[in-house]
């Protein structure tokens, strides 16, 4: 999550258009006299320590109880619609051209290099589904996985509401996500679903009778919804 | 060279380094005036290797260059000249790390995009071919490892 402020990198006031800046060096800037850390974007970063995510998830499993992932999905949603605003200005000023002319697995990845410099995880996008409404999307590393470990349960609420969020905001048409695999379950990568309501709410139901999510995909590329 | 020192100055914290540890440094200042020179052969041949390297593509497999209906041999050139840049200085400072750092981890996620992976695996195959022919054995064994680095990265063989 990032604020806006006026720091010049370096590098970028030499090379504006540079498009490969995203190694530690180029895509932040530290400002010991103003204690900033700023990136390519001119966003200012925080560096957080994995007691942070613990406290931000047990302090809102204490607070809320049982409502902390849905707020957690809430927070993120918020976050992907405005970064997505927000991806739409730096797009524009860096490939001097509307995010909607360009191609859309580039776009993709473009969005999302900035989250890996920050330290969220790569990814890695599957859109084979897309013509029939859905896509999935999975992260390696997920930084709230890796830190809470392996709890038995997904944990990477903010996530899918980052990416419907996010994608909501992109096709202009409401859409939801769930993890359907977590790095937290014993599993190696977290795997989300990005989609309608109905197939999330499908999803929701399988995995809650113990699908997995080799069963979930099987299921929705079968074009089984819920009766 | 650099990752190297990054490594050693925080390894070696409140101790002094072992001969061991400061191998590479030694290393490095005995490779240095070949890595010049092979920097400096790089950057007069670069267009003329290039150029050999297309011109052996479109012989081998023309729709290596296309899109669907367009091609993008201009587009190849721009980005093909633009990583040589980058391999040639990872060979002069010899660090290979911050490469891989700092473009080819975000490339290959762009040519995956587009999906010009083979082109990418055939471009550093047959460059490594192309270099060998105006470079001295020695020369060619400090570049090589650099472009089968890159190949191995854009071309889609390991993540």
């Amino acid at each position: 999550m990032v604020t806006l402020i006026n720091t010049q990198n370096p590098v970028k006031l030499k090379y504006p258009k540079k498009h490969d800046h995203y190694g530690f060096r180029d895509f932040f800037t530290f400002d010991p006299d103003k204690g900033t850390i700023v990136d390519w974007n001119e966003g200012q970063n925080l560096l957080t320590t994995e007691d942070f995510i613990i406290g931000l998830v047990e302090g809102l499993q204490e607070e809320v109880g049982d409502a902390s992932a849905a707020t957690m999905y809430v927070i993120g949603c918020e976050w992907g619609q405005k970064d997505a605003f927000f991806f739409e200005k730096w797009f524009e000023k860096e490939f001097d051209r509307n995010m909607r002319q360009a191609s859309l697995l580039f776009l993709l990845e473009t969005w999302w290099w900035p989250f890996t410099s920050q330290g969220w995880g790569r990814w890695e996008v599957d859109m084979g589904d897309r013509k029939q409404g859905f896509m999935f999307i999975n992260i390696f590393d997920s930084a709230v996985a890796r830190t809470l470990g392996d709890v038995g349960k997904p944990v990477c609420f903010l996530y899918a509401g980052l990416f419907a969020g996010f994608f909501t905001e992109l096709v202009k048409k409401q859409l939801s996500c769930i993890e359907i695999q977590c790095y937290s379950m014993g599993e190696t990568y977290c795997k989300f679903l990005v989609g309608g309501q109905d197939r999330i709410d499908a999803a929701s139901f399988w995995m809650n009778e113990g699908a997995n999510a080799r069963d979930i995909e099987k299921r929705l590329r079968s074009g089984e919804l819920l009766r | 060279m650099l990752s190297q020192l990054k490594r050693l100055s925080l390894e070696v914290d409140g101790r002094y380094a072992s001969d061991a540890e400061l191998q590479f440094m030694s290393d490095y200042v005995k490779s240095f005036n070949l890595r010049l020179q092979t920097y400096q052969k790089l950057q007069e041949l670069e267009s003329k290797l290039i150029e050999q390297t297309y011109t052996k593509m479109r012989s081998l497999d023309p729709t290596l260059f296309m899109q669907g209906k367009d091609d993008f041999s201009n587009k190849w050139k721009m980005d093909t000249t633009r990583t040589f840049r980058y391999v040639a200085i990872a060979l002069l400072i010899n660090d290979p790390d911050t490469l891989r750092e700092r473009l080819l981890l975000w490339f290959q996620t762009i040519l995956h995009a587009f999906g010009m992976e083979r082109a990418a695996d055939v471009t550093y195959q047959i460059l490594q071919e192309v270099v060998k022919q105006d470079l001295t054995p020695p020369q060619a064994s400090l570049v090589c490892p650099i472009l089968e680095l890159t190949r191995r990265s854009l071309g889609g063989v390991s993540a």
